[in-house]
């Protein structure tokens, strides 16, 4: 008796909970969603991301939202890093938020996944951090406000050699999506160039003990070591490899570009050469949003972050210009204004999309002295020739 | 492989170790007791980090390294451990103790629940990026030759051996002890010769979360501070704590000593993949078990008919 | 909404796959196994790489994926299933871990962190059943939870199934009574292996992507909370200890509530419900299901023997 109470109780409540949501539903204010790790190992990474997004959002709603009226809502859901949450976050996004276009997923392997549901939905997807070169194949509903590992790893790889002139490299890569996409995006064109990488060292993510490793790289002796990962892991490898009193360069990547390094990893990044989006000349808008994102949420934004505001903005501006034009936000004209962006001015750079929906982007190379980095240039590579922008 | 290249790993697997044989004490006192795995060990641990890393910060100020970093760096410590031990206390309390009848999986599950509840404050408490615990003391390398170890290394192992040390005084020479081994090898009768088992058991619990902040703080030093620090540390821990025949505080430690050169070795001298370190941690763990399942140093316990 | 919810229904089917499973290892054998997702995992690999790299069909996929899983639940559970309680428990979740983790590493049959995308949808006869429309997929993966539980339940009331329960009981005295502990464990420990198999490469074709971050020991952990809430060694109890606990996972994206908690607070949800489920009702909901042999039970014995 007892335990039929309970089942029937259980369904009832199931079959009755969609009832819930009901009150929730407006109409008039289009929502915009965001997909991301919010809790987790990764965590981090979705939530610097999601900051960016809110920031946007509230600064585009304090000007009065889209057409000067009608402000924009932001939903986000969090994928937790695995694919069924992402799914479920999208399914949940599109069917009873009816979102009019998708920020993230934040990493490649959920992105896969989510960015193929959004292609059959017809949701245009920003992502600011998946970086595989093949997530934009998945349609023409996928875009990213960040450069492709293609991109990013045959900048390097190509200034390591030619530039810097090294003929040996080390690395130290997480086995994780976008440390490895690095890692092996510029093995490729370092190699392609004439170098060799003679040691390459992986780990786990949540590893924080890196000595091992570096032990094997310092008895393999390379002229530099690239350590393509994340921003708090980066830190560690620095700080322990001085303990272990390694002399070696470090070289990395766009991970860096978080001013989060210089304050866990204190002294140890002086000397440090990375890539990592390139510089706007003459350009306060960086360092503007830099103050503001740090005044409202007490830590400052990754490049993932940066990216993701920019990506939010590009949306944001063009669900204006649609409801300008016809009074709806139709999610196909909205795909269409998204790829129509010329030459934004956004915080990470001027921001253009390719054809496929790739950024379309140059590389800045910075040195580190101390803890304040240094422009050393922009770069790109332009059928398989490192050209300096300026 | 030349010899500073070995006993640079040996070194580093040595130290590796140490931290493992810290959160590993603490979980074989809990498991040696009350024989349950106490899943949310690691996450108490980052909690005693986090109040670690407050205290110290708050009591240092601006103050430049020197005695005072290391008294408040050792007044946090402690402070910590009281907070550690009376949430350790409150958790069984609430969480375990209405279980101690039910089957084995009951407090299992549970105490992965509050593992989550932890975890997951913590993170929207204090947010998901990882902290700095600034050294109390000067951490520049010291070179024995060609091989190379820090301060915080010979602290952590130093430590370790003491807390080891003071354990085993304490579970075999004093009166609260003797009950606590009692209170393990049969509650009932413990209960029957006027053993307090609950005041037992709670305070197997407040000292195994005392250990968990020790524990969590001098790994903060070099791992930084985040909210699921405890997570996979714990784990690994654990498995240093059943290689080393849980319940056994000796065993613990060499567990932890033994898991940490093993990881090491393993992909330094033998080639296996470093990606592939935990592999060789639970293969370790396995092949342990099956071969002396009640681990290195446990007893075996016989099965009555 | 409605669409979300069917979503909700086939997680629960896949779920409910590995649930049996796990009830005819954990229920019945009373062995506690936190191995699901490792042989999730395989399941979906296999599924994935086959489909992928080979260009099977994902039918021709489904007996190699329940077959290798099979396997690996032969070697797994042959060594370990001489230890008991929480040492198996740990044994088995270092299995899981190891898989994972291997998985994460073995880059050139795994693709390791970018993990296998692109997976072709199912086809049957010209039908093609599709994840994005959600019926036929539903109705697939309830075939097969439908399928598993009617064999489980067969074999639950056979030789097999007194056998397990004997076993559970008193290994001593159901060794005495002629009982081969060794097979009938392994045996349980294959079965369950299998069908989690069997659920991975459903969750294969349903997400169309497979990455090593899905198959975290927290799977495990959440198909041995679906048997203990429904209750064990209830199979019926299984499949609705799935069904809530995935209602419960997905509650807050189901209502919208998602987007207005922090996210953190739908994890300590699950965390407070574990705890209060477990001091409030250890048993389960449903409780054990008693096989009745020959004369009716009496009705006093009401489980408080122990």
């Amino acid at each position: 008796m007892k335990k039929s109470l309970i089942v029937f109780l259980i369904l009832a409540i199931a079959l009755t909970s969609p009832l819930f949501a009901q009150g929730s539903k407006e109409a008039a204010s289009p929502k915009v969603g965001f997909i991301g790790p919010m809790t987790g190992d990764y965590a981090n990474y979705g939530v610097l991301s999601n900051n960016s997004a809110m920031l946007a959002i509230e600064q585009f709603n304090a000007k009065g939202g889209i057409g000067g009226s009608i402000p924009v809502t932001l939903v986000t859901e969090d994928s937790e890093g695995n694919v069924e949450k992402g799914l479920s976050s999208i399914e949940k996004l599109s069917s009873s938020d009816k979102i009019v276009g998708l920020i993230g997923p934040v990493f490649t392997g959920v992105s896969f996944a989510v960015g193929e549901r959004v292609q059959n939905e017809g949701i245009v997807m920003i992502s600011p951090s998946a970086t595989h070169a093949d997530i934009t194949a998945i349609g023409d509903y996928v875009f990213r406000t960040v450069v492709s590992d293609g991109l990013q790893g045959e900048v390097a790889g190509r200034y390591f050699f030619e530039k810097l002139g090294y003929k040996t490299v080390g690395v130290l890569y997480a086995k994780n999506d976008y440390s490895q996409g690095l890692y092996e995006g510029m093995t490729a064109s370092f190699e392609a160039a004439g170098g060799k990488v003679t040691i390459a060292e992986a780990f786990n993510v949540g590893d924080k003990d890196f000595k091992t490793q570096l032990t094997k790289i310092r008895t393999a002796n390379p002229q530099a070591i690239y350590i393509p990962n994340y921003t708090a892991e980066m830190a560690q490898i620095l700080e322990q490899a001085s303990q272990l009193g390694m002399k070696i360069p470090f070289l990395s990547c766009d991970g860096f570009s978080n001013p989060e390094i210089y304050n866990l990893a204190g002294g140890f990044t002086d000397g440090v050469i990375y890539v990592g989006p390139a510089k706007v000349k003459e350009s306060p808008a960086f360092s503007t949003f830099v103050s503001q994102y740090t005044a409202k949420y007490g830590v400052g934004p990754d490049s993932f972050a940066t990216n993701a505001y920019d990506g939010t903005n590009i949306l944001l501006s063009a669900m204006d210009k649609v409801y300008k034009a016809t009074g709806k936000f139709d999610r196909k004209a909205i795909r269409d204004a998204v790829a129509a962006t010329k030459d934004y001015a956004g915080v990470s750079g001027t921001v253009n999309f390719a054809e496929n929906g790739d950024l379309v982007a140059y590389q800045g190379l910075y040195k580190v002295n101390k803890t304040t980095p240094e422009y050393l240039g922009t770069f790109t590579v332009v059928d398989g020739k490192l050209v300096q922008i300026d | 492989m030349g010899i500073a290249e070995f006993f640079q790993h040996l070194m580093n697997g040595l130290t590796l170790g140490g931290i493992y044989a810290l959160i590993a004490l603490g979980y074989t006192m809990v498991y040696g007791i009350l024989k349950f795995i106490n899943f949310a060990h690691g996450d108490v641990l980052m909690v005693g980090a986090y109040i670690g890393l407050f205290l110290f910060d708050w009591l240092r100020g601006d103050s430049p390294l020197g005695l005072w970093t290391l008294v408040a760096f050792f007044l946090a410590m402690i402070i910590s451990m009281g907070f550690s031990a009376a949430i350790g206390m409150f958790i069984e309390r609430v969480a375990y103790k209405p279980l101690r009848k039910a089957t084995r999986l009951a407090p299992l599950l549970s105490a992965i629940g509050v593992s989550f509840i932890l975890s997951n404050g913590a993170a929207w408490a204090f947010g998901t990026h990882s902290r700095k615990f600034n050294y109390p003391f000067d951490n520049s390398a010291i070179h024995l030759g060609e091989v190379v170890i820090t301060p915080h290394q010979i602290l952590i192992l130093i430590v370790s051996l003491v807390m080891m040390i003071i354990l085993k005084i304490f579970v075999d020479k004093t009166r609260m002890g003797k009950a606590m081994r009692a209170t393990s090898l049969d509650q009932g009768t413990a209960m029957l010769m006027g053993i307090s088992v609950n005041r037992v058991i709670s305070m197997t619990f407040a000292i195994g979360s005392a250990l968990a902040a020790v524990g969590g703080i001098l790994i903060a030093l070099d791992f930084k501070v985040y909210a699921t620090m405890g997570t996979m540390m714990g784990l690994k821990a654990f498995v240093a704590a059943v290689v080393g025949g849980i319940g056994n505080i000796s065993g613990a430690m060499f567990g932890g000593i033994l898991l940490g050169i093993l990881e090491t070795f393993g992909v330094a001298v033998f080639g296996i993949p470093t990606g592939l370190k935990d592999t060789i941690a639970f293969g370790v763990l396995i092949l342990i078990l099956l071969l002396k399942p009640e681990g290195l140093f446990g007893k075996v316990e016989k099965e009555k008919v | 909404m409605f669409n979300f919810f069917l979503l909700i229904l086939i997680y629960s089917g896949i779920y409910a796959l590995m649930a049996l499973g796990q009830n005819i290892i954990t229920g019945y054998g009373g062995l506690l196994s936190l191995t699901q997702a490792g042989f999730f995992a395989i399941g979906s690999y296999a599924t994935a790489i086959l489909t992928t790299r080979f260009g099977w069909s994902f039918w021709a996929t489904l007996p190699a994926a329940l077959i290798l899983s099979a396997f690996f639940g032969l070697l797994i559970g042959l060594p370990t299933l001489r230890l008991k309680g929480d040492y198996l428990a740990i044994a088995t979740l270092g299995f899981g871990e190891i898989v994972r983790n291997v998985l994460n590493n073995w880059d050139s049959v795994t693709r390791g962190p970018m993990g296998i995308q692109r997976i072709p949808m199912p086809d049957l006869f010209g039908f093609t059943i599709n994840p994005y429309k959600k019926y036929a997929f539903l109705v697939m993966v309830f075939i097969f939870v439908g399928i598993a539980y009617f064999i489980f339940q067969r074999l639950a009331r056979s030789r097999m199934g007194r056998a397990l329960s004997a076993v559970r009981e008193d290994e001593i005295a159901a060794q005495s009574m002629g009982i081969n502990i060794t097979t009938y464990k392994v045996f349980a420990f294959i079965l369950g292996a299998s069908v989690a198999g069997l659920a991975g490469s459903l969750q294969a074709v349903f997400s169309l992507s497979v990455t090593p971050g899905t198959y975290t020991f927290m799977v495990s952990v959440m198909v041995l909370c679906m048997v203990v809430l429904g209750g064990m060694g209830n199979f019926k109890a299984s499949i609705l200890g799935a069904f809530i606990i995935q209602l419960i996972s997905y509650f807050p994206q189901l209502t919208g509530l998602s987007s207005v908690i922090p996210p953190q607070f739908k994890q300590i949800l699950f965390g407070l419900i574990l705890v209060v489920m477990m001091i409030w009702r250890p048993q389960g909901l449903l409780g054990r299901e008693e096989t009745r042999y020959g004369k009716k039970v009496a009705k006093g014995h009401k489980g408080g023997a122990q």
